[in-house]
């Protein structure tokens, strides 16, 4: 629960972003009196501003559905729990929810015996398992600000729901010490907005190509730091190399949901370029991915059971497999006989086709992908917006406190899986005396 | 008002004159004196049992951002232990395991100020416990600043004063651990090495100073935990200088030393690593001022979490299996975890067992030593059961100590020690000193009014398995397992201290979160709702400062 008090309408709320892996902190938004619509009046956070659009200053008049028919929630509780209670193994994804909806999720998925995946499983897992594999060395937002002289921005600038990193780290910003920041590959929109940041107090930029792809380019930087002959090795390369082993505190940035297939292997590579140059001198990587709530959720479920996502929890013992239990391979192969859909934040995050039964837990939007026979629909309340909550930052430097903007008079996913996992208890019961 | 009566036992109480054979009475989770004709709700056939407060660990990394770096890390232990619990199980299985150990309450010594909600999320995911945590600090850059722009004169004392006790509350913390003072820091400097006389190379301070002025600050501010140290050089051959230059450093001012086994280490032998035991126990004799907790290692697979990235950095080589995950956090810490695996038949790792058990047994006062592991860095808590063992048998140690590397078992100090302890000085150490040492009036003993967190043992000459599992663990006066069965899971409480500051000097706080920062001034406070909600809606339990 916040301190802070929700906003009245007419008045700006100092805000915390839900919706950008950086949780923007000092943000005001303002509800529009007339037509409820959320206004960002002060700070600046594209993904912020964009999501703030999906919603309304006003309670929802959202109601939930069984198969496609609206009803009310202790009907729609019924129905889902007779799915969970029938099901031999239910898949739970999406995990678009905070920690206090993760807790509950867990405590579902245990009573369940489900397999959880969150959307945009396999971007996390480009880092998790390169983690499990061979870890590496992170670094926060504060630690670049004051300390990083050299920044290499890996196959594209931070965009999107990292879009605020450079600013968030100072990066141009007056006062701060001399640094450089390199462009490593990207596509020509990438190269626009270096480009954008030439000129800025203290900051010299350059854009440095691939030498064929991400994967082979970053090999060869390897092989350069590490002072191993490298045959035809593009000259800026040689360059960027020197620069690394030359800086002070030298910083590798990637979006994890923008890396191809097979990411992790970029990942890897960066972390051995980092470990290499800590021999030396200071180094770190920053990988930004895990939004929407899943590198929440991933934090959570680590803490509660000891292992991450893609994980099968039951009364048992619990089974982790980062490959075999992605959501769509399961789907496909019919290893699954339930969905559970969650996405407390992101209108779009929709559930993936399956002609299994679903039960979709969500932004008030979402009623629309779950309109089927053999469907359950309840909207919930997103926090951040219309509740309070914690979100994990993408570095793992922070958690921090949601503030509601109103109250949206919908219940919270704890509240609606509270309910569930004792009507599927109750079914059980009934089911084995 | 339910009333129970724990009926014959013989009741371990180092608080109280003597040990007795006698009845204990609980009434609304509280322990209370009733005649002994009054009927009770509860009867509980205590014969032949030992009855004791619930265990408390002051040192155990259970909640927070490395300790979930660790489990990310190893998912494979959970795999290769007999018990798929791996050496960091999940939340729900620590609480559960303390529990049926007979323990009630644990605290996380290593949370970062930028990340103490997460600390305190996980501890309120951590069932049964009360729980509580000490916040890192002298390796903060604006600490280091204020020290370093004070002068050798400390003219900004009072201002860091207040800065940490700004940071007690916003963290809400029970207490102030130090890492490696100013080595975390330094090492994001590229610096490697920190001797408690050299100076960190951009803020030009030494680690004497950070110690110093810590331990005056904490002593000044009332906490009742005193400054939680862990040292310079951990690991190092030969530490045990800066180890007793540490307390030097101190000039008498109250501080609890941590995992003191791997910072007494000499550079005697042919390996040029040794067992300074003997000298480190003779300075904790010789300085009332100081208390220690060991660190025990146990031989096995374990994984090692530390906020020392400066020497797990170094470390990182002698991994077991060969991986390693770092970070530098928010220019306030740092955090390294090593998978390490303690083998017998290693010269190093058998002496460096052979230390922890020597410091258990040669420091004279029990109250001023804390049974732990360093979970999990010496290895899992759940080893205690053995460690007590090794402690209160000699002839099942000298079994054990046969089994090392023959030369640590040859020539080590550790054969001529005689010395057993006792049930009693077991309870000192487990119970009575942590909650002493952490200013609880009201745990670790079984006098009336104290709480009814209550572990009864079977009598039973191995005690590895008298202490395995208890036949009846209270907490707060609920049976929470019976015979090494949970039965109920509350939520635990979590303890932390509110001492009072000049508020001051937020306006200097607010202005360099500004300018270095990454998060909002107004952000970083936990209000008490919202550390109840952090903690799973578990109770506050604010623990009072000394009076200035």
């Amino acid at each position: 629960m916040s301190e802070t008090p929700p906003a009245s309408q007419g008045s700006a709320t100092r805000w915390v972003s839900p919706f950008c892996l950086l949780l923007c902190d000092t943000l005001s938004v303002r509800a529009d009196a007339a037509t409820g619509g959320l206004e960002l009046v002060e700070g600046q956070c594209e993904a912020a501003r964009r999501a703030l659009t999906r919603f309304k200053a006003a309670p929802s008049a959202a109601t939930p559905q069984v198969h496609g028919v609206s009803s009310s929630l202790d009907e729609a509780l019924g129905a889902a729990a007779r799915i969970l209670a029938a099901s031999r193994q239910p898949l739970i994804g999406g995990l678009g929810t905070d920690v206090a909806g993760a807790r509950a999720v867990h405590r579902l998925a245990r009573e369940t015996g489900a397999i959880c995946d969150p959307a945009g499983g396999a971007a996390l897992m480009h880092t998790l398992r390169t983690l499990q594999d061979r870890g590496g060395y992170g670094t926060t937002l504060a630690e670049v600000r004051n300390r990083a002289d050299l920044i290499v921005c890996l196959g594209g600038m931070p965009s999107g729901d990292a879009a605020e990193l450079l600013a968030r780290c100072g990066v141009g910003e007056a006062g701060t010490q001399q640094r450089h920041l390199v462009l490593l590959g990207g596509a020509p929109a990438d190269q626009a907005s270096l480009a954008a940041l030439a000129g800025r107090a203290g900051l010299s930029t350059e854009a440095v190509a691939l030498q064929g792809d991400l994967f082979g380019t970053v090999a060869i930087l390897s092989a350069l730091v590490a002072g191993r002959p490298v045959t035809r090795a593009a000259p800026e390369l040689a360059k960027l190399a020197e620069r690394l082993l030359a800086a002070r505190y030298g910083v590798l940035v990637g979006q994890s949901a923008l890396l191809p297939a097979h990411g992790n292997l970029v990942v890897e590579m960066t972390h051995r370029i980092v470990a290499t140059l800590n021999q030396r001198t200071r180094a770190a990587a920053l990988w930004l991915g895990g939004g929407n709530g899943a590198g929440t959720v991933n934090e959570v479920f680590t803490w509660l059971g000891g292992l991450p996502v893609r994980t099968r929890l039951g009364a048992v013992g619990s089974e982790h497999d980062p490959l075999c239990f992605e959501a769509n391979r399961l789907l496909a192969d019919a290893a699954v006989d339930c969905l559970v859909w969650i996405s407390s934040f992101d209108p779009d995050c929709a559930p993936p086709a399956t002609p299994l039964p679903l039960i979709v837990l969500g932004h008030p939007e979402l009623a629309s992908s779950a309109m089927r026979q053999g469907s359950v629909f309840v909207p919930v309340s997103t926090p951040g917006i219309g509740s309070a909550g914690h979100l994990f930052r993408a570095d793992g430097g922070a958690v921090l406190p949601l503030v509601p903007l109103h109250d949206d008079k919908l219940p919270t996913l704890p509240e609606v899986l509270g309910g569930l996992v004792q009507r599927v208890q109750g079914l059980r019961a009934k089911a084995s005396p | 008002m339910s009333t129970m009566r724990i009926a014959g036992g013989l009741v371990i109480d180092p608080t109280q004159p003597a040990d007795t054979v006698r009845d204990l009475c609980v009434q609304d989770g509280r322990i209370v004196s009733l005649a002994a004709q009054a009927p009770a709700d509860v009867e509980i056939d205590a014969t032949g049992c030992v009855v004791m407060a619930g265990g408390i660990d002051l040192h155990t990394h259970i909640g927070g951002g490395k300790v979930n770096l660790a489990r990310m890390l190893l998912p494979e232990s959970r795999r290769i232990e007999p018990d798929c619990l791996g050496c960091v199980p999940g939340t729900v299985d620590t609480g559960h395991r303390y529990a049926q150990m007979g323990y009630t309450a644990a605290f996380e010594p290593a949370m970062v100020a930028s990340n103490a909600r997460h600390a305190h999320m996980e501890m309120g995911d951590t069932p049964i416990l009360d729980h509580g945590a000490y916040v890192m600090l002298g390796n903060d850059e604006f600490f280091l600043q204020l020290l370093s722009e004070g002068g050798a004169a400390g003219s900004n004392f009072e201002l860091i004063r207040d800065y940490m006790g700004w940071t007690i509350n916003a963290a809400r913390a029970m207490g102030v651990k130090v890492v490696n003072p100013a080595g975390i820091s330094a090492f994001k400097f590229n610096q490697r090495k920190l001797d408690v006389d050299e100076r960190h190379v951009h803020w030009q301070v030494t680690p004497r100073q950070v110690v110093h002025t810590l331990a005056r600050a904490l002593k000044e501010l009332g906490v009742p935990h005193p400054l939680h140290i862990h040292g310079s050089n951990l690991g190092v051959a030969g530490n045990i200088e800066s180890t007793l230059e540490t307390i030097r450093s101190l000039e008498g001012l109250p501080a609890h030393l941590t995992h003191v086994q791997f910072h007494a280490y000499g550079t005697e032998g042919p390996k040029k690593f040794s067992s300074a035991a003997l000298a480190l126990a003779e300075a904790v004799n010789a300085n009332p001022n100081i208390s220690i907790d060991v660190g025990q290692i146990i031989f096995g697979q374990t994984v090692t979490a530390s906020g020392d990235t400066m020497r797990q950095h170094a470390q990182a080589a002698f991994g077991s299996p060969r991986k390693f995950v770092g970070s530098d956090i928010e220019c306030e810490a740092g955090c390294g975890v090593v998978p390490f695996r303690y083998r017998e038949q290693s010269y190093v790792n058998a002496l460096q067992w052979v230390i922890g058990l020597e410091l258990f047994l040669l420091v004279r006062d029990p109250w001023r030593v804390v049974l732990t592991t360093d979970h999990p860095n010496g290895g899992p808590f759940t080893s205690y059961p053995h460690l007590i063992r090794l402690l209160m048998d000699r002839s099942f140690r000298e079994e054990q100590l046969a089994k090392l590397h023959p030369e640590v078992a040859a020539n080590c100090a550790l054969r001529s020690i005689t010395r057993e302890l006792s049930l009693s000085e077991i309870a000192v150490m487990t119970r009575a000193a942590p909650a002493r040492l952490l200013g609880l009036a009201d745990r670790g003993h079984l006098g009336v009014g104290g709480a009814a967190d209550i572990a009864i043992y079977r009598e039973q000459a191995d005690r590895e398995a008298m202490f395995q599992a208890p036949e009846y663990v209270f907490k707060d006066g609920t049976m929470v397992a019976r015979a090494g069965i949970i039965v109920a899971a509350p939520v635990g409480g979590t303890h932390f201290v509110e001492p009072d500051f000049d508020r001051g000097v937020e306006k200097t706080l607010r202005a360099h979160l500004a300018r270095h920062g990454s998060v909002d001034f107004d952000r970083v406070a936990i209000g008490r709702d919202e550390l109840c909600s952090c903690c799973n809606g578990g109770r506050l339990l604010p623990a009072a400062c000394f009076k200035a």
